[in-house]
């Protein structure tokens, strides 16, 4: 099975813990090699994040585990990439 | 990372998440000052009434160190129980998950217990050291003297609680101190008047 190299998820959690401590517990995740969060609607209570993970082999269990041990939900997958190396989508003519 | 580092690093963690720190030092402070000011009374009430049985001393005020231990324990944990699973809840109502589970439910958890026994340690210990020369009195010449050196430990406990809070503020620790010695004074002197009258 191919290898996931790229997962980028909507994500709904509370401000506490930060933004800056989960990043820091999912780079530690074994085949991440970087980690991209950013905040797009914040609430009282909590937040909506854009999460970008990369490396040469995501387990997608393993980062939803920490997400949610943390109080996150993922609300959506909206992009992976997999295989040999990392291609951004194609533009079409619709684009 | 060893067991207790391990264990060392998730409660520093819970205590960032669940602010336990600023909370247990509320406590803290609030009732050493309570336990002193009651022991206070106590051995104020025990001199106006004439009690010069050092054993009389110990046992009435070692069940009030008791009682105050116990009823800060019992009514923090229930207090604090109720309020965090109120804030919980409303959390939960946000993320629309059961957060019970999560590291924010396990911090929620341990600072229950963290605050509920810092609420009854501070009054109970606190207490205690101020009633500690009546275990000596033996020693002592007049069981007056265990009465002057346990009002004396209560002054000093009174003028360290004030400046852990002058501390804590980042005011001059002598004047927070002092302030606190000046309750303990007036506790004693209404007391005293109080023997006086009789």
């Amino acid at each position: 099975m191919g290898k996931v190299r790229r997962l980028v998820l909507d994500v709904l959690k509370p401000l506490e813990p930060t933004i800056i401590e989960l990043a820091q517990q999912l780079s530690e995740l074994s085949g991440v090699e970087a980690v991209n969060i950013s905040i797009y609607e914040i609430d009282r209570r909590v937040e909506n994040a854009k999460i970008t993970i990369e490396g040469d082999d995501l387990s997608y269990e393993n980062v939803d585990q920490v997400i949610q041990e943390n109080g996150g939900t993922v609300h959506s997958i909206d992009e992976v990439v997999a295989g040999k190396m990392i291609i951004e989508d194609a533009a079409t003519l619709q684009d | 990372m060893g067991f207790f580092a391990r264990k060392l690093h998730e409660l520093r963690e819970y205590s960032d998440l669940a602010d336990i720190g600023v909370i247990a030092r509320r406590y803290f402070a609030m009732n050493a000052f309570d336990g002193v000011l009651t022991i206070i009374g106590v051995l104020m009430g025990n001199y106006a009434a004439h009690v010069r049985d050092a054993k009389v001393v110990i046992v009435t005020g070692f069940s009030t160190c008791m009682a105050m231990g116990i009823s800060g324990l019992w009514g923090a944990y229930m207090t604090e129980s109720a309020e965090r699973k109120r804030d919980l809840d409303d959390l939960e109502n946000h993320t629309l998950t059961d957060l019970s589970e999560t590291k924010i439910g396990r911090a929620s958890r341990v600072a229950v217990v963290v605050v509920a026994l810092v609420d009854g340690l501070a009054p109970f210990l606190a207490a205690l050291v101020v009633l500690l020369p009546f275990f000596f009195s033996g020693l002592l010449a007049d069981i007056a003297f265990s009465y002057y050196a346990s009002l004396g430990m209560a002054l000093v406990v009174l003028f360290a609680v004030g400046a852990f809070l002058g501390k804590v503020s980042k005011e001059n620790l002598i004047i927070s101190g002092v302030k606190m010695i000046g309750a303990g004074l007036v506790s004693i002197l209404l007391s005293y008047l109080l023997g006086v009258g009789k």
